[in-house]
Formats: C-alpha cells, sequence, structure tokens
C-alpha cells in the first residue's frame, strides 16, 4: 500500500519534473528567437561601443522594416501550412511599378490601383491553390514567372520613374516621401509594420479565422471534416499575404524611386528565413507574430553585428545560413522534446 | 453496353496522362518545325542541346530528391561551385583536368552529403535545409573567387574539345549529359538500388518496414544531386573556358528552369512518382520554347511569360486531375448503374 503511495508519488514528482523541463521548451520553442537576439546584442555590446545604441537600433529596425511588412502577410500562408508565397517578389514589383504608372490620376487612386493590382495576384494564388490544391510552392513560383514575363512584356523591359511619369506634379514627390515619412524620427514603415504584426498577431490568436487556420495548418483533412470552409480561409490568407506583400512594394520602390521587374528580388527566401526563426514551422499550424517579428530582428542585428566585426559580405552570408539552420534546429528539437513534433 | 465505351476514354486519359511531356515535347517540336523560321537546322537543334545540357544536370539531381519526397533548393550555388573549383584548381592551383572534375564533383557531393544529414539527422525540412546550404555555398563560391570571374588563361584545348561535333547535333558535353540521363535511368528503373528511392518517396514508414535504410537512401539521392549538380556547373564552365561565382542569379535561373522542367516532366513534389529520362525531354521541351520564340524574334520577357504559363498549365492540369478525383473518391459507379437500370 505504502510502496503504490510511493509509486504513485514518484510518478507525480516525475511529471512535475517534465512539466517544469517542458515549460522550459515551451519557451524554447515559442520565442527561442529571443534568446538569441539577446545573445547577439550582448555579444554586440562588448564587440562595438557603437553598436548599443538608440541610433543603431533604429537602423537595423528601419532596414528591416519592408521585410516586417511582407512577413507579417505571409506568415499567414505559413501558419496554414502553405509553406512560403514564392510570388512575393513579383507582387512586390507589380504593385509598385502599377502605382507608378498611374500616378498621374493622383496619388491616392495610385496607390489603391498598386494595391490592388498585387491583392489580384494573391486572389489567383489563393483559389488555384485553396479550391484545386495545386502545390503551394510549385504554383506561386509559376505565378512569378508569368507575371514577371507580363510586366517585362508591358513595360519592354524598362524601369519607369516617379517623378517622370507624374509630370513633376506634386504625386510623383509624394510617392517617393511615402518612405521618407517620419514620426518622432522613425520612418512610417516602421509603425506599419508594427502594426501589421499586432492585427496579424491579434488575428492568428482571437478571432475565429485564426483559430480554423490553426486546425487548417495542423490538419487540412480534420479541418474539412469538421465543417471549416477550408477553400475560403486559404484564399483569405493568399489576400492577407498579397495585400502585406503589395504594401512591402510600395514601400520598396518608394525608397528606390524607380519601378521595375526586379524590385522584390531576394525578399522571397529573406522572408522565410524570418518566418521560420520566428518560431513558425512549416508543417504549419505553429507560431505566432511577436516570434516572426524577433526573426526580423535577428537577420537585421545578425548582419548589423557582422558588419561591425567587419567580416566580409560573402562571410556573411554563410554565417547566417549556417545560424539560420541551427536556429531552426533548436526550435524543432525542443518541440520534437516535448513530443509536439513528430517529424 | 457502355461500359466498353467508357473504358476506352479512360484508356486514352490514362495513355495522355503518362506520356504527357513526350506529347507536349512532340507538339512544341513540331510548331516550331512548322513556323518558327530558321529553327530546323543542325547549327540550332545543337545550341539547343548544348543550352540545355546544363539544365539537365540539375534536373537529373532534381528528380532523384522530388522523387524521394524531398527539395534541393542548393543545386544552383553548387553548380556555380563546381564551376568556380574545375576552373579555379585548375588555373589557380595547377591540377590536371581530371583531378580538377573529380575534386569539383566531390566537392559537390560533401554539399548533398551536408543536406542530407541535416534533413535525416537534423530532421529538418529539407525546404529550409537547402535554403540554407544554399546560402552558404554562394557565400564559399564568392569566397574562393573574391568575388570574380576566372578564366582558363588560354588554356582552351579542352573547353574547345567539349564543344565539338563529334556526331551530328551531339558536342561532346551533349554526349556525356546524355550517357549521365540514361545511366540514371536505367539505374532508377531496373535496379533495385534506383527502385528503393521510389519506395521512400510513396511511403516512407512502408519502405522502412521492407527494410529500406530509408534515412540513407534520401541522403544519397541529396548526394547524386549534389555531384550531378557541380559536375553540370565544371563541364558547363569548361566548354566556356571561364567560371563567374553568380551565373544564373541574373535572368533565367537554372534552379527554377530545373524545378519546372522536372514538375512538368511528371514527377510529383509528394515524391514517389516521376523519372530521370522524363525530365531529361521536359527540359529539352523548355529550351525548344525557349529556341522557337527568340526565332520569332521576340525578347527574352515573353521566355520567361511562356516558361511560367507552361509551368502553370501542368501544376494546373495536374491540381484539376485530382480535385475531379477528389470529388468522385468513393462513389461507386457500378452501384449507381445497377439502381440507373432498374
Amino acid at each position: 500500500m505504502n510502496k503504490k503511495i510511493e509509486k504513485q508519488g514518484s510518478v507525480s514528482q516525475n511529471i512535475a519534473h517534465e512539466k517544469q523541463s517542458g515549460k522550459i521548451l515551451d519557451i524554447t520553442s515559442r520565442f527561442g528567437v529571443y534568446g538569441i537576439l539577446i545573445v547577439l546584442i550582448i555579444a554586440g555590446i562588448f564587440i562595438n561601443s557603437n553598436f548599443f545604441s538608440l541610433n543603431n537600433f533604429k537602423n537595423v529596425i528601419q532596414a528591416g522594416a519592408f521585410l516586417g511588412i511582407l512577413c507579417a502577410g505571409m506568415a499567414f500562408i505559413t501558419y496554414s501550412g502553405h509553406f512560403a508565397d514564392m510570388s512575393a517578389p513579383i507582387t512586390m514589383a507589380l504593385s509598385g511599378i502599377v502605382t507608378i504608372s498611374c500616378i498621374s490620376f493622383g496619388i491616392v487612386p495610385a496607390l489603391l490601383i498598386g494595391i490592388g493590382a498585387g491583392v489580384l495576384v494573391g486572389v489567383i494564388n489563393g483559389i488555384v491553390i485553396g479550391k484545386f490544391k495545386a502545390n503551394p510552392i510549385i504554383w506561386t513560383l509559376a505565378m512569378n514567372f508569368v507575371v514577371s514575363g507580363i510586366i517585362r512584356w508591358v513595360y519592354s523591359n524598362k524601369q519607369i520613374y516617379p517623378d517622370v511619369e507624374s509630370g513633376g506634379s506634386i504625386a510623383g514627390e509624394m510617392f517617393t516621401n511615402i518612405s521618407r515619412t517620419y514620426l518622432w524620427g522613425i520612418p512610417i514603415s516602421v509603425f506599419i509594420m508594427i502594426g501589421l504584426l499586432l492585427i496579424g498577431q491579434f488575428v492568428l490568436s482571437k478571432t475565429r479565422y485564426g483559430k480554423q487556420l490553426k486546425i487548417i495548418g495542423s490538419n487540412i483533412d480534420t479541418a474539412k471534416l469538421t465543417g471549416i470552409n477550408v477553400s475560403r480561409n486559404i484564399l483569405i490568407a493568399y489576400i492577407i499575404a498579397s495585400f502585406a506583400a503589395a504594401l512591402a512594394g510600395i514601400f520598396v520602390t518608394s525608397f528606390g524611386k524607380v519601378g521595375a521587374y526586379y524590385n522584390g528580388e531576394g525578399y522571397d527566401f529573406r522572408a522565410v528565413t524570418a518566418i521560420v526563426i520566428g518560431g513558425m514551422t512549416l508543417s504549419g499550424g505553429r507560431g505566432n507574430m511577436i516570434g516572426v517579428l524577433g526573426g526580423v530582428l535577428t537577420i537585421g542585428i545578425l548582419s548589423n553585428l557582422m558588419t561591425f566585426i567587419g567580416i566580409g559580405t560573402f562571410e556573411q552570408q554563410i554565417v547566417t545560413g549556417a545560424i539560420f539552420i541551427l536556429i531552426v534546429w533548436i526550435n524543432s528539437n525542443s518541440l520534437r522534446k516535448l513530443g509536439r513534433d513528430d517529424a | 453496353m457502355r461500359k466498353v465505351k467508357e473504358k476506352g476514354s479512360k484508356g486514352i486519359s490514362y495513355f495522355v496522362d503518362k506520356y504527357r511531356i513526350f506529347i507536349l515535347f512532340a507538339i512544341l517540336l513540331i510548331i516550331s518545325i512548322a513556323f518558327a523560321p530558321n529553327f530546323f537546322n543542325a547549327f540550332n537543334l545543337t545550341s539547343i542541346m548544348k543550352g540545355a545540357s546544363l539544365y539537365i544536370f540539375l534536373a537529373i539531381g532534381m528528380t532523384i530528391v522530388m522523387i524521394c519526397g524531398q527539395l534541393d533548393l542548393s543545386v544552383q550555388s553548387v553548380m556555380n561551385l563546381g564551376a568556380v573549383l574545375v576552373i579555379g584548381l585548375r588555373t589557380w592551383s595547377g591540377f590536371g583536368w581530371i583531378w580538377s572534375i573529380l575534386i569539383a564533383i566531390a566537392a559537390g557531393a560533401a554539399m548533398g552529403l551536408i543536406n542530407g544529414l541535416i534533413v535525416t539527422k537534423g530532421k529538418i525540412h529539407s525546404f529550409i535545409t537547402t535554403l540554407g546550404t544554399m546560402t552558404i555555398t554562394s557565400g564559399l563560391v564568392f569566397l574562393y573567387t573574391h568575388g570574380g570571374s576566372i578564366s582558363t588563361e588560354g588554356d582552351f584545348a579542352l573547353g574547345d574539345l567539349m564543344d565539338q561535333t563529334l556526331i551530328p547535333l551531339f558536342t561532346l558535353r551533349v554526349i556525356i549529359t546524355v550517357v549521365a540521363v540514361l545511366v540514371f535511368s536505367l539505374i532508377l528503373n531496373r535496379t533495385r538500388f534506383g527502385r528503393a528511392f521510389y519506395m521512400v518517396g510513396g511511403n516512407k514508414d512502408t519502405a522502412w518496414l521492407a527494410g529500406i535504410n530509408t534515412n540513407r537512401k534520401i541522403t544519397t539521392a541529396f548526394i547524386i544531386s549534389g555531384s550531378m549538380a557541380a559536375l553540370g556547373g565544371a563541364l558547363f564552365a569548361i566548354s566556356q573556358n571561364s567560371a563567374v561565382p553568380n551565373m544564373g542569379t541574373k535572368g533565367i535561373s537554372p534552379l527554377m528552369v530545373a524545378i519546372a522542367a522536372t514538375i512538368i516532366g511528371g514527377t510529383s513534389m509528394a515524391g514517389g512518382k516521376g523519372g530521370v529520362f522524363k525530365s531529361f525531354v521536359a527540359v529539352l521541351t523548355i529550351m525548344i520554347i525557349f529556341n522557337a520564340l527568340t526565332c520569332f524574334g521576340t525578347g527574352y520577357e515573353v521566355q520567361v511569360f511562356a516558361n511560367g504559363l507552361v509551368l502553370a498549365a501542368v501544376v494546373l492540369y495536374e491540381a484539376l486531375a485530382i480535385y475531379r478525383a477528389d470529388k468522385i473518391k468513393g462513389i461507386r459507379t457500378e452501384l449507381l448503374k445497377e439502381v440507373q437500370n432498374k
């Protein structure tokens, strides 16, 4: 009898112990990226005295803002278990170039048309992937080719400039000023990034849509059986992603003062990196926007730090790639130890 | 009575589905020969084969990796690694051609091994793993070349030999490419070693229960992919007599062509389906599209558009087929017919 109780006691103790270590692992899997971020910042303080300054952090967050805006939308796709939107670069380029060519209608209509053009790409993606279940990576890749071909065809491989297209009117100047507008010394893109991430976090965690998306991401067949309108929810996720990509594209175009088909190049893989580092697994249904913000900041701080140390661009690539794999491994390993990931 | 007719129509659609890449290839070839000016002559066809050679090497590896149900994004940077290594070792380190090529292939195989180990032992999704190693490898390539290009500095003998037309339409490099395709095609279709890749991709657990070391199989697929990409890059660099660290980052990216060709050729990203020879024909199909469009005098942008359109059409076709099959899944037509007959 006594023995039995003792045994029970030890079992419950074991469970308590497991719970404790589980809690740590849980935090690692959720916010592990912030641990890395703190390590990087502490390392930075020792490495260079100029690193830990308000000015420097402002630079980092400013440089990451465009990527953050893009990630705030693309995270919905990753969350729903559809990997990534490989057509994001061309969505960005499309919204920018369309806005510039419509700039003579005035700044607000031009922006609306530009964002609308970007969202159109998302609608097509969402219908084909949500309704007909095309492979998300391959389909969005094909879309990237098609839209890129159309843009080059229509604009005959040329770049267009906002000041030329607007004929020197105020609208062109206003467009280039979009990414040069400051609020309390911080560019407006940073506020938009944080705003979008907060809204995204609210939608994912508090609304009915977010909960349904989580079930879709966890198991799409189960979601269908519970009566969730899967194809509509995926369509909405792609629309959100393309809207964010279009917004990011307008900022990038406005920043570069030039509209061209190559404006978004490289953003697809960088966005995936940031999202996955931030703890959203590619298998879907896991992660949060706070983590994604951490991912964006980590990428920024890492490259900033390496520039301070004086590591060359090529070596930076190697370190970034290695750290990327390492962080993902830490994330997935702690998930596996918790028994939450069988992969 | 109607049964027979239905069976026949099913047979045709099955046939079309199975051999669709060959049908697509034949149709496009006939259209190009009939309408594209200056298309059907030995010089142009040879140049198509030469242009396809690089992509075919990437597609071989991509096909085997995709048959295993994985994805390899690092092939393009490994291709560049092979290209700069073979020229760099020859020009800077004074190795012979044989050793340069062997070391380049070994380097590609090593990158593949790293990919495979991270995917199987680290249990990280291949999309992420190869995205990371893509960045790492391209950093290594730039580091090796200091960002510039390398040339063979007047040592053109092997490069000329590579581009010499030995048999009509076939230069030495193309012959090596075709031999590689045939060898891997035979291995995948005829040997136990090759069939096991399909089992791993089809159902990993079943394959494991059947006594296949699935982890080793996936690692092998990545090693093949890495070494083939490096070999393709090396041969291309030799025939160009120079290598640049960022080949393919501007313009049509070889990675995207390789993925597109593999998918168009009928290899499914879910794994367990496809073949190297079909991917080979798919690369040729894409090259014919590019070349014919150039013959019509259209610009490069139309090629990008056409490539995307073909890929989109194939993906949509496949998705629609599955969508339709899903809709009638579980419906037993013969029972319905019994009800109708009564």
